[in-house]
């Protein structure tokens, strides 16, 4: 499929990502930390789950209730990890306000609470990324190109990149979503990361039936489309909030 | 949206993922790829096969090649949908297609620059369905013919293929090759068919192709070839008391060969010709070992497997050169005690309704031949079941047909020698030097039945009486010598199958054989020639000939068998066998040489070939074409799915496109905060 193309699928799946880290995270190192330790501590959750699932791989191929299971103890221990990732930041926040207090400087706006939040996120998504789409894409640079059985309209490695480009999305913008939920006790906040995270997760077993794709991937987009929309709501809502609180302040 | 709306929403989408893929049937052949390794491997398929390689004589070259230094990729098509062809393309060729093609691609230079590669079918029901091909020509070697007519078709099928150069590589699929390219051809009726296209890659290249060297010498003096040759073997039975020179009796030699050639280089059984008439061969050396008083008898029987037959009757014409040089070869022998000469040609194609025909062709009317004809004739009487029938061959044939007595004819226009054949006035063969003349296309009991009547008649001729008829002693000793029925069979099928093939058990007696398949073909004279070999470089079959022969010749004096783990034993008249199989041989008193076999125009000095200048004295020299073989690196090839270009672009674009409007859109979204936090 030659270097263009391989080159166009890695953009496909982290290009937007890549936008996101030049814009807005490359500007601050503790955005790039949070970014890191994000992705650490993602990659560190699948090194946990392989080991607890290792005795039952491989799992039979045309079966797939294993594989729901297999999603749904993943997206489970994912999401404890995340509050317990939420509770890290926490004291770490209260560490960086003090500090600030010391040293007689502001404590974290709500911009910069976000955008913690939102390098946490992309961190999660681009972990995903690299791990279920990049690092299948070296074959990708070589002449040949693959065709699944299921689904032959498209090659495998675009379908690969389009998924892992819903997940970027869903990671990163779920992440702020969960962040404010847990910081402002809003169950309904705390309540819908998981379930879009969840049914994003069900929502690839779609792919399993043949032409499975045509359905999946289209839902799959569709949950991103709903965790983007319902991020921007709230961001929207808790800039109109705070605005308001500080603003006799501020004249 | 309140939380409830929200909850049910997705807890539905949940719901309807894990519920969905029930009613869908889950598509049948489910490859699970865990790495990607396995992904690489389901990509790049790779193609078994047998290629036709690069071959070079004095004036040129032929066979195939890659045309470059490169790989050749080329779309895949079948022969039969080849039209106005723009690029070239990589062309599925069925078997029964296959001597059209190639001619075509001979007389067509527009055709032929349309061909990237071809791959050739041939499965086992294609040799049902075909009446007969033959690459070779039409007189084999007519050139060392000793008769001046060399526009008699020997082979009728003949279509001389083989014989001409290609500027493209060729490749015979194997059954599981087959299986894989269809598998690839199959998908044609999928969506994705308007922008891919499935291609073959050959990694064919041949070095003379890369250095430029396009006939024997050149390449020969670059090193890039080497040239065709083997070991051919002798044994003599009983052994040859070689320090004493008295009492040398008279040799009736009997030569076969072991070498045949086809289009493609691993792929040539050769089961017809010539390699049933080794098994009859091989068959008459067993009965006549367990024949006892041998060294009573008035002649000496000498037992010769030449190889490079087909390629300018290098083993022949090597070992008469080594008579001539009286050298260490051939110690214990001398050309003027040979009396008579017996060829074992095809044989296994002469049964009939029972009857078991053959043709013995004779050089010219002498004693001697008369004596083997006779003798022909008592030995088939000999069998009560009457299945056996020696006919003499037609008056009308011009001579002998092509084998290796033609050699000694034509170094010595005297030689009383009989070939004996499964055909009189054509070759019966309709697979002559193809990639068809396997184990189906010859018939054990004809090959049992001539290896039967020739251990008679050698019998005979040692016995050097012409009235063996009438003594019952004789006739009765005549009567004992039988050839066992299953050894021929068993070795049948080492010999020209690849199941059991040279694993199989009587083989692995003897030698430990480098490869299961037997390719019979002559190969590279690889090192030294010597004769005393470096077995690394003597082939399989010559090494099991060795051993096998030296077992059968050998006479047990005192019954004591010492062990020799170092291939040498300490009496000088003594042999090491079966060193290999066993991690120590076995000492037995027996007269077995290596002969080596390459041209007698080729000198080995210093660690290279040179060829020697043309001497009138040599006059098979003069016609003789050196072939040498290419070297080569690699012989690989392998199917996979392209993308048109303009797909690839499509992909960059949309993923640069994806990546911009991002950006934007973040820009968008940023300005958006920053004019919502600054409002007051």
């Amino acid at each position: 499929m030659t270097v263009a193309a391989g080159i166009g699928y890695a953009l496909l799946a982290l290009g937007p990502s890549l936008s996101l880290f030049v814009s807005v995270i490359s500007r601050k190192p503790f955005l790039i930390l949070t970014l890191l330790s994000s992705t650490l501590v993602w990659l560190v959750s699948l090194i946990v789950l392989s080991g607890l699932w290792r005795p039952f791989l491989p799992l039979k191929a045309n079966v797939v209730w294993p594989y729901a299971l297999l999603v749904l103890s993943s997206v489970c221990f994912q999401e404890a990890l995340r509050f317990l990732f939420w509770k890290l930041y926490m004291r770490l926040e209260d560490v960086l306000d003090s500090f600030a207090d010391r040293i007689s400087r502001p404590r974290l706006f709500l911009t910069d609470k976000l955008q913690i939040a939102l390098a946490g996120g992309l961190g999660h998504g681009v972990a995903h990324a690299v791990f279920f789409c990049l690092s299948l894409l070296t074959p990708a640079f070589g002449p040949a190109t693959f065709y699944v059985d299921r689904f032959s309209k498209v090659p495998f490695f675009l379908i690969s990149a389009i998924i892992a480009l819903a997940f970027v999305t869903i990671h990163t913008f779920s992440m702020v979503i969960a962040f404010e939920g847990y910081a402002k006790g809003n169950k309904v906040d705390q309540v819908i990361v998981p379930v879009i995270h969840l049914s994003a997760g069900m929502l690839t077993l779609v792919n399993f039936a043949s032409e499975g794709c045509v359905i999946g991937v289209p839902l799959l987009y569709l949950v991103a489309s709903l965790t983007l929309l319902h991020c921007g709501k709230m961001v929207w809502q808790r800039l109109i909030e705070s605005r308001n609180q500080s603003g006799p302040t501020l004249r | 949206m309140g939380l409830p709306r929200l909850v049910a929403v997705a807890f539905t989408l949940a719901l309807v993922s894990i519920f969905l893929p029930l009613p869908f049937s889950l598509a049948g052949e489910i490859t699970s790829i865990e790495s990607v390794p396995d992904l690489q491997k389901l990509m790049y398929v790779a193609v078994d096969g047998y290629p036709c390689v690069r071959l070079l004589n004095l004036s040129g070259e032929i066979g195939c090649s890659n045309p470059g230094l490169s790989k050749v990729v080329a779309p895949l098509i079948k022969l039969k949908d080849v039209k106005d062809l723009v690029e070239p393309h990589t062309v599925l060729v069925t078997a029964d297609e296959m001597e059209d093609f190639f001619t075509r691609v001979s007389n067509d230079l527009s055709f032929a620059s349309k061909i990237g590669g071809v791959l050739i079918e041939s499965g086992s029901s294609f040799q049902q369905k075909l009446k007969g091909l033959s690459p070779d020509k039409m007189f084999p070697q007519a050139e060392f013919s000793p008769y001046k007519n060399v526009e008699y078709k020997w082979n009728p099928m003949a279509s001389s293929i083989m014989w001409k150069a290609y500027n493209f590589p060729v490749y015979l699929l194997s059954e599981s090759g087959i299986t894989a390219v269809q598998k690839f051809l199959s998908k044609k009726d999928m969506k994705h068919k308007t922008y891919t296209s499935d291609v073959a890659e050959f990694n064919m290249v041949m070095e003379t192709t890369k250095a430029g060297t396009h006939n024997s010498e050149a390449c020969l003096q670059e090193g890039t070839c080497l040239p065709l040759g083997g070991y051919s073997v002798w044994s003599s039975l009983p052994p040859i008391n070689v320090s004493s020179s008295n009492n040398r009796k008279p040799i009736v030699l009997t030569v076969a060969s072991m070498d045949s050639a086809s289009f493609f280089r691993d792929k040539s059984f050769g089961a017809d010709s010539p390699i049933s008439g080794l098994v009859a061969f091989l068959g008459a050396v067993d009965a006549l070992s367990r024949v006892v008083g041998f060294s009573n008898l008035k002649k000496q029987l000498v037992f010769l497997v030449l190889t490079g037959e087909t390629w300018g009757y290098l083993g022949s014409r090597r070992f008469l050169h080594e008579l001539d040089l009286h050298s260490d070869a051939v110690a214990g022998l001398s050309d003027t005690m040979i009396e008579t000469v017996l060829e074992i040609g095809s044989v296994g194609k002469g049964s009939s309704g029972g009857i078991n025909t053959f043709f013995a062709h004779k050089t010219r009317v002498s004693s001697a031949t008369n004596m083997t004809l006779d003798a022909l004739k008592i030995a088939q009487d000999s069998f009560t079941s009457k299945n056996i029938k020696i006919l003499s061959a037609d008056k009308t044939n011009p001579g002998i047909p092509p084998s290796s007595t033609m050699a000694f004819m034509k170094k010595n226009p005297q030689t009383s020698a009989v070939v004996l054949e499964d055909f009189d006035t054509k070759f019966v063969n309709k697979f002559y030097h193809s990639h068809l003349d396997d184990l189906s296309n010859v018939n054990s009991s004809s090959v049992v039945a001539a290896a039967s009547v020739v251990a008679r008649t050698l019998y005979i001729l040692a016995t050097g009486s012409k009235d063996t008829s009438s003594s019952a002693t004789s006739s009765s000793a005549l009567g004992s010598i039988h050839v066992n029925a299953s050894f021929v069979e068993e070795l049948l099928a080492c010999l020209l199958s690849c199941e059991p093939g040279l694993s199989c058990n009587l083989v692995k007696d003897y030698i430990s054989p480098t490869n299961t398949c037997p390719g019979n073909y002559a190969g590279v004279m690889s090192g030294e020639p010597s004769s005393n070999p470096y077995l690394g470089s003597v082939s399989d079959v010559s090494r099991f000939l060795w051993n096998f022969l030296a077992e059968k010749t050998s006479v047990q004096k005192g019954n004591t068998t010492s062990s020799c783990s170092k291939g040498t034993c300490s009496r000088t008249d003594q042999v090491c066998i079966k060193a290999e199989s066993n991690k120590e041989g076995t000492c037995v008193v027996s007269t077995t040489r290596y002969v080596p076999a390459y041209s007698t125009r080729l000198k080995y000095a210093d660690g290279a070939w040179t060829i020697l200048p043309q001497n009138t004295s040599d006059s098979m020299g003069m016609v003789d074409p050196v072939w040498t073989e290419s070297n080569w690196n690699t012989i690989s090839v392998q199917v996979y799915t392209v993308q048109h270009s303009a797909y690839d672009n499509a992909v960059l674009v949309a993923g640069i496109t994806v990546t911009l409007l991002a950006y934007i859109g973040i820009m968008v979204a940023e300005s958006f905060i920053a004019k919502a936090l600054k409002q007051d």
